[in-house]
């Protein structure tokens, strides 16, 4: 049976080789265990006389709170030298995850539709291709009207419907108003139609295809001052709440009175200077947002609404527009020729 | 349209004491937008204005000036109208002589809603006063001399083109006006030889020969030179819609077009010739030798307007002051008419084709009130409810588009029209597709009936980008019909240069995303894929079809690497998607996990195994594939029971049954 100091010395020696956490528990485990080498030892107390009993015990007692002294100490350095240890170099970049990417106008397109959606407006789907009754008779716009013409329509190569007349790619989504009063059937309306259209147009600043927003509101008792109120609130809400809308005298076949809007200029704020030069961006601190009025009688009266009872506002804008406005990528050709230079960054 | 005018040529007209700038500012909030303001080295100031089509009556300096007048007031700027050339200039006041005469024959009187002309003599062709001459340099009208200059400023000062012959190059004396017939040939103006498209407004003369293309430019043969001593001063309306068509089909966009194209008022062809005469008297040194030539087809008869306050109030949503109506309308140039709240309003002339309706006096008192005065409101707050269809629509587009992103493709927009070529280099039919009958470029002529020729070219396009390709779109495809427009129908196409299994991947995880549970993929025989290529059925309704690209298509479309494509029925796909899974219950029992290896052939496929695996075992809850070596394929399998523990026997057991 091994005595005392034996024990204290082998315990330092194998105390040397504890070289991680997991061994050192092994040999706290042979020592300080429940049937470890110190309650071995204190088994031997029956054996030892009354007299040696006492000092027989301190001993033990000593031997035992100088290990499990010297167990914690090295485990606190282990454990130190764990999380302190390793050669990693942090800096380097993680697991890569996969990084695809949306669409610039499909993620304008959400962020234009939770605007509305949280003033009660609902979003609409209507055709693309169109006759030429829902995109122009319809809303007021004569035959005789340029907008009419093949300098400015795209018209599909069909036979001309003898009702609704030739069929096209629908100009704007305008093309939805009568549409949704026709849907809905009576009032109240509160849409928002967001679509492709398209116009024979292809230059630096124009693609041939290319997305708006339109919205429409009829009801009992609209007038000039909720298009303002509503525009306003779009504004503030997609571009900021340091950027003011204007309304300006225009002239659309389908809206009376009509309106252009502007909105502060949101490269210089509207104070047409940045860093003391002249804003490249505006003229006079104001961008031009798009088109906008209320609704012109004959197009209510078109969408079977009584213009005598009820009335409205509507407008179209470009999403491009706002994209390039808000986000200043004004490349549009980018837009729709599927470089992945291009997509990928959104 | 823009026009240029300057600050001294409007006080010709008009008395007032707000500058330059505050005209600019004021006028762009209320009225016509003026886009520039600058100042001339002589000191004088150019406003850069757009016109909008509806009002070329005001592209004008005299426009102008009646819009100041409406306007400045509301700004506390004083503003009034000192020389009205409406009342001022009129063919009475012009003197007469019988000394010349011009014989004019209109065929059709809806060519021209008026006519007039009148000969001068002795002209003498010298510089233009320094006034008219600053006054064009100022906005950019190259100066030539007194006649042509007068011609010009005549256009400025009241938005009424004019044009001026040389009288004795007119064959007999004599105007035919006339439709071109297509073929025609006329040497215009500037030199160019021009081909007439046919319907064309022109005038021949007593030789036969064409002398004008009306409302465009005047034709060289007869055109005013230094050497000129007889000129036709030569004031028109034409119809709009012919100046128009013939404009953009001959390609000469001149700036008489722009006018005549909007519709010009037909009582300033009076004040323009009368004030051109006295410029041609005082300038040029000419008299009158022959009768004004006068032919109108059409007269306007003053059309009336009536409405009451607070219909104008109700439409504008302020209430606007009885006094401040009339002047408003009283100084845009409208006879107003009142009684208690009731108004009869007169339209004058050169608003006839504009001001139709209340709601047109609705926006001529709210602008010059003005937009900025009235307060924001939100629209009042009501409930329309959306259908399930649209909602459906752009709420899975969205999760799915977002759900692509994230697994690493990236969202393409392309144009919905492609080229024969684009048709061709996957040997569909032309035939299929609705095409455009205006085409301004071959590559957007036809409406795809499916994404992938866009997104075998976006793969193309971006060859030698990027290492590996992943791209979707999620877009419109036009299925034609008779007699009836085509059918739109939503396609989620996608395109990888990567692997087949990783396309069946991106398919499968999506169908894991929507919570499609019943899907099932067969042997298909799509045209474009070679033989690796499967079939998407959901509950018996195919979806679409996912494979290789052919090679043959591979090659046709120069392609270096793979492709490996897939399109499928968006509402097809959607109206199986769930929110959530069908719920299994937990239960507390062992599941007992075996991996088997089986070999495959064309006989006996993966899905087949798997479909008779499940149907063999009531047990069996999950089959994985955890390996796969050339036609071997390790599957793991799997076993539990909801209500008791089983043992590795049993599911041994279970294994035999399903392997066998």
């Amino acid at each position: 049976m091994a005595g005392i100091d034996d024990i204290r010395s082998q315990f330092n020696n194998e105390l040397k080789h504890a070289s991680d956490l997991d061994k050192l528990q092994l040999l706290e485990t042979s020592y300080l265990g429940r049937n470890g080498k110190i309650n071995a030892l204190l088994a031997e107390m029956k054996s030892k006389t009354p007299e040696e009993r006492k000092s027989y015990g301190q001993e033990i007692n000593e031997l035992k709170q100088s290990l499990t002294l010297q167990i914690t100490q090295l485990k606190t350095l282990l454990s130190t030298r764990k999380d302190q240890g390793g050669d990693v170099d942090v800096t380097l970049p993680g697991t890569v995850y996969p990084k695809g990417s949306i669409h610039l106008v499909s993620i304008a397109i959400e962020e234009i539709s939770r605007i509305y959606e949280k003033i009660g407006f609902i979003r609409t789907s209507y055709p693309e291709v169109e006759y030429e009754f829902f995109s122009f008779e319809s809303l007021n716009m004569p035959k005789s009207h340029a907008a009419r013409d093949d300098f400015e329509t795209s018209f599909i190569d069909a036979p001309v419907h003898s009702k609704w007349g030739k069929m096209l790619l629908t100009p704007h989504t305008s093309s939805g108003q009568v549409r949704e009063m026709w849907r809905v059937g009576k009032p109240p309306i509160r849409m928002i139609n967001i679509a492709k259209t398209y116009r024979p147009n292809w230059d630096a600043t124009h693609t041939p295809m290319f997305f708006q927003f339109e919205g429409l509101c009829v009801d009992e008792g609209i007038n000039i001052t909720h298009l303002k109120g509503t525009l306003d609130h779009f504004v503030k809400e997609y571009f900021g709440s340091d950027i003011e809308g204007r309304l300006r005298p225009h002239h659309f076949q389908f809206t009376e009175p009509s309106f252009e809007v502007d909105v502060t200029c949101t490269v210089c704020k509207g104070t047409t200077k940045v860093e003391g030069a002249k804003c490249k961006v505006c003229k006079s601190g104001w961008l031009e947002l798009g088109g906008t009025g209320m609704v012109h009688p004959n197009v209510l009266k078109a969408g079977k609404i009584d213009p005598k009872k009820y009335s409205g506002w509507a407008f179209g804008f470009g999403v491009e527009r706002v994209i390039m406005m808000k986000y200043g990528i004004d490349d549009i050709r980018n837009y729709y020729a599927g470089d992945i230079r291009f997509l990928e960054q959104f | 349209m823009n026009i240029k005018i300057t600050h001294n040529w409007l006080l010709e007209y008009l008395e007032t004491d707000a500058t330059p700038v505050e005209i600019q500012k004021y006028l762009s909030l209320c009225g016509p937008s003026v886009e520039s303001v600058e100042k001339t080295d002589d000191g004088d100031y150019v406003y850069e204005i757009e016109i909008t089509s509806n009002r070329i009556d005001s592209a004008s300096v005299f426009g102008i000036a009646l819009e100041c007048q409406a306007i400045l007031p509301m700004f506390g700027k004083k503003a009034k109208l000192i020389l009205n050339p409406l009342d001022k200039y009129r063919f009475a006041d012009v003197e007469t002589r019988h000394a010349s005469s011009l014989q004019v024959t209109i065929k059709d009187p809806s060519l021209c809603s008026r006519f007039s002309a009148v000969v001068l003599d002795n002209v003498k062709t010298i510089p233009s006063p320094d006034f008219i001459q600053e006054r064009l340099r100022a906005i950019g009208i190259k100066v030539i001399n007194n006649v042509v200059d007068v011609s010009n400023y005549l256009m400025v000062s009241f938005g009424q083109p004019t044009h001026v012959f040389d009288f004795d190059k007119i064959g007999k004396h004599t105007m035919i006006m006339r439709e071109s017939k297509k073929g025609e040939l006329i040497v215009t103006l500037d030199g160019k030889k021009v081909e007439l498209p046919g319907g064309d407004i022109v005038i021949e003369d007593g030789n036969g020969e064409l002398i004008d293309l009306c409302g465009i430019m005047g034709g060289l043969n007869s055109s005013f030179t230094d050497k000129t001593k007889r000129v036709l001063l030569f004031v028109q309306t034409y119809n709009k819609q012919l100046i128009r068509r013939t404009s953009m089909l001959t390609g000469q966009r001149t700036i008489a077009a722009t006018y005549f194209e909007k519709g010009l008022d037909e009582e300033r062809v009076e004040t323009t010739l009368s004030y051109g005469v006295e410029l041609l008297k005082s300038y040029a040194n000419a008299q009158v030798t022959s009768v004004v030539t006068d032919i109108q087809s059409k007269k306007y008869s003053p059309r009336t307007i009536s409405f009451s306050l607070s219909e104008i109030n109700y439409k504008i949503g302020v209430n606007i002051e009885p006094k401040q109506v009339q002047r408003i309308l009283t100084s845009l140039g409208f006879g107003v008419q009142s009684s208690g709240s009731k108004y009869t309003v007169t339209v004058p002339s050169f608003r006839q084709y504009d001001v139709e309706i209340v709601e047109d006096i609705v926006e001529e008192i709210a602008r010059i009130y003005g937009y900025h005065n009235l307060p924001n409101h939100l629209s009042p707050a009501t409930y329309v409810k959306q259908p399930k269809a649209f909602e459906d629509l752009f709420v899975y587009q969205n999760k799915i588009k977002t759900y692509l992103k994230h697994i690493g493709l990236n969202e393409v927009l392309n144009y919905s029209m492609i080229s024969l070529e684009m048709i061709e280099g996957l040997d569909l039919k032309p035939s299929d597709h609705l095409f455009l009958s205006n085409v301004m470029s071959e590559e957007i002529k036809y409406l795809r009936t499916t994404l992938l020729p866009s997104l075998i070219k976006n793969i193309k396009t971006n060859e030698g980008r990027k290492d590996q390709l992943k791209l979707f779109e999620l877009a419109k495809v036009y299925e034609r019909r008779e007699g009836d427009l085509p059918e739109e129908k939503y396609k989620l196409g996608i395109a990888v240069t990567t692997s087949y299994e990783d396309l069946k991947g991106v398919v499968e995880a999506l169908l894991q995303e929507l919570h499609i549970q019943e899907s099932l993929f067969t042997s298909s025989d799509n045209s474009y894929c070679s033989s690796i290529q499967t079939t998407l059925i959901i509950k018996g309704k195919t979806v679409g079809t996912l494979g290789k690209l052919k090679t043959q298509y591979k090659d046709k479309n120069n392609l270096s690497s793979e492709c490996f494509i897939a399109e499928l029925d968006f509402d097809t796909l959607i109206s199986h998607a769930r929110t959530i899974s069908t719920y299994q219950p937990l239960h507390p029992f062992a599941i007992i996990k075996l991996d088997h290896t089986v070999t495959f052939d064309k006989k006996i496929t993966f899905e087949m195994f798997k479909n008779r695996a499940f149907k063999k075992s009531k047990l069996l809850q999950k089959l994985d594939v955890v390996d796969r070596f050339k036609d071997k394929i390790t599957v793991r399998m799997y076993f539990s029971s909801p209500t008791h523990n089983i043992t590795e026997a049993d599911a041994k057991k279970e294994l035999q049954a399903c392997a066998r």
